[in-house]
């Protein structure tokens, strides 16, 4: 189970994630800062489920109602141009 | 200035935009995948009357009566972000911006990831990847697979490869850990199969009967579970025997799958290699709500309809003036359900445009067609639904009463 990745952006492990998690007693951003676990280029699109699952287990906490990791646009990759309003500029 | 911008055309943003159209308002409709009806496309069951649930048609239904309509639907759109200003939206996309007074999210779910040592391999996908891919694409995922994840999305979709010509070897469930909890136990997937077996597909049915009810017979189904599993549509289906891991160098080769015990830990010294071409991951499915989030909306976490949804009324609106949900974003059930709540969430676009107060009845109407909607549901996703859009509607109850 070592080799189990969870972000796979960031080849982010869940041995990495637990270990991390056990460590530092993380909040969900901390974690996320420290493995780069939900940073990479999907923006935590695939991973995100099972980062808050690994906290859950670790931290032995009830899922609450406020979403674990804040959500920030771009929720949707999309080109630097698009970004800084190339479009609405034509 | 547009009236409504409706973020995703699956069945609850079509029915929606058909209601926003039928009451002349200025309605824009989005979806980032270039074809139109959303989930919808991959669906093809058979339902317990015998008849062809047939997603496509279902879709081009909505499609032409939104289209007779003159309905603005555009594709290959994504909503990157959505911002409140005073008094209405701004809507940021991949083709720029666009101003609505009212906003309708129905982006509808995404897929359970769950982590399987060697998943990044070219040739492991999620089910619903392999569903539109042979749906929707007409594109043959691989020669042979295996399903990873046992439960009643993936069971329907193993059926619809089957009908496409693909082999599937086995469906097995995913080796336990933190992450995969209660989806690789035998116990607590032999439960949830048992509970909706009397809502499932016909073949379900059959499947689910032979267990009864009782958690008895349940506990002793596992222990006894037959040694090459049970088969559904000419699939074995294992609670008894998990994936190891995914194997190959250059894209899927083979998985090893070991056998279980009926609590899912891996009996040593049982593992068999089994040559595959592709892995599809069933990991079950969650509501999509990044963009309520970004909006500020309140949240609640409610298990029985698939993890965090935005708190909402039975009239589909948010605690955010002019902001709706419909959909499986507010819980994970079927299209037919979806399609009903996105005629809701139209009506209450509409009333809060016109004020014509001849819509209160039609919007009863709507919200009743919900209920009895979800009563005929042949696929429910959770025994408990019910309890959970309670608790939604209780959540939203208590946020309107202190802010006024």
């Amino acid at each position: 189970m070592k080799n189990t990745i969870v972000c796979r952006c960031e080849e982010v492990t869940l041995e990495q994630l637990e270990q991390t998690a056990k460590q530092f007693n993380c909040s969900p951003r901390e974690l996320k800062l420290r493995t780069r676990a939900g940073m990479g280029f999907c923006g935590g699109r695939t991973c995100r489920p099972a980062v808050d699952k690994v906290l859950l287990n670790v931290t032995d906490l009830r899922p609450s109602d406020n979403v674990p990791l804040k959500v920030q646009p771009p929720v949707r990759p999309i080109s630097l141009s698009s970004l800084g309003g190339a479009i609405d500029d034509k | 200035m547009l009236d409504v911008i409706i973020i995703g055309a699956g069945p609850a943003g079509l029915s929606a935009a058909i209601e926003c159209r039928k009451n002349d308002l200025n309605t824009l409709v989005v979806d980032e995948f270039p074809k139109l009806g959303g989930r919808l496309l991959g669906q093809l069951h058979q339902e317990p009357t015998g008849e062809w649930w047939n997603g496509i048609e279902e879709a081009k239904k909505l499609v032409d009566e939104a289209q007779r309509l003159n309905t603005d639907i555009r594709t290959g759109i994504s909503v990157h972000h959505v911002a409140k200003v005073d008094d209405h939206f701004v809507v940021h996309t991949n083709d720029g911006k666009f101003e609505a007074t009212n906003v309708l999210i129905a982006t509808g779910a995404a897929e359970t990831a769950v982590p399987v040592p060697g998943w990044t391999l070219p040739g492991v996908m999620s089910i619903g990847a392999a569903q539109v891919m042979t749906n929707v694409h007409r594109v043959k995922v691989g020669e042979r697979g295996v399903i990873v994840g046992v439960n009643v999305l993936s069971a329907a979709i193993a059926h619809e490869l089957k009908l496409g010509g693909v082999d599937i070897h086995s469906m097995v469930l995913p080796s336990k850990n933190v992450i995969s909890a209660d989806q690789a136990e035998p116990y607590a997937v032999m439960e949830r199969l048992s509970r909706i077996a009397h809502l499932a597909p016909s073949a379900f049915i059959r499947f689910g009967s032979k267990f009864a009810k009782s958690p008895i017979v349940q506990k002793l189904a596992v222990k006894l579970y037959p040694k090459n599993g049970i088969t559904m549509f000419d699939i074995p289906i294992h609670l008894r025997k998990a994936i190891v891991s995914i194997n190959g160098t250059e894209q899927v080769e083979s998985v090893t799958i070991a056998k279980v015990t009926p609590e899912g830990d891996i009996i040593p010294n049982s593992e068999e290699v089994v040559n595959v071409d592709f892995v599809c991951i069933a990991g079950g499915l969650y509501p999509l709500a990044e963009l309520a989030a970004v909006m500020g909306c309140e949240f609640k976490y409610v298990e029985e309809l698939g993890g965090h949804v935005p708190v909402h009324s039975e009239a589909m609106e948010t605690a955010v003036d002019g902001l709706f949900v419909a959909g499986n974003i507010t819980g994970i059930e079927s299209a037919k359900v979806a399609r009903s709540q996105g005629t809701v969430a139209g009506l209450s676009i509409a009333k809060r445009m016109t004020n014509d107060v001849s819509l209160d009845r039609q919007l009863d109407r709507a919200m009743q067609n919900v209920k009895t909607t979800r009563d005929n549901a042949t696929i429910q996703f959770h025994p408990h639904i019910y309890r959970g859009r309670e608790r939604v509607k209780a959540a939203y109850n208590r946020i309107t009463e202190t802010k006024e």
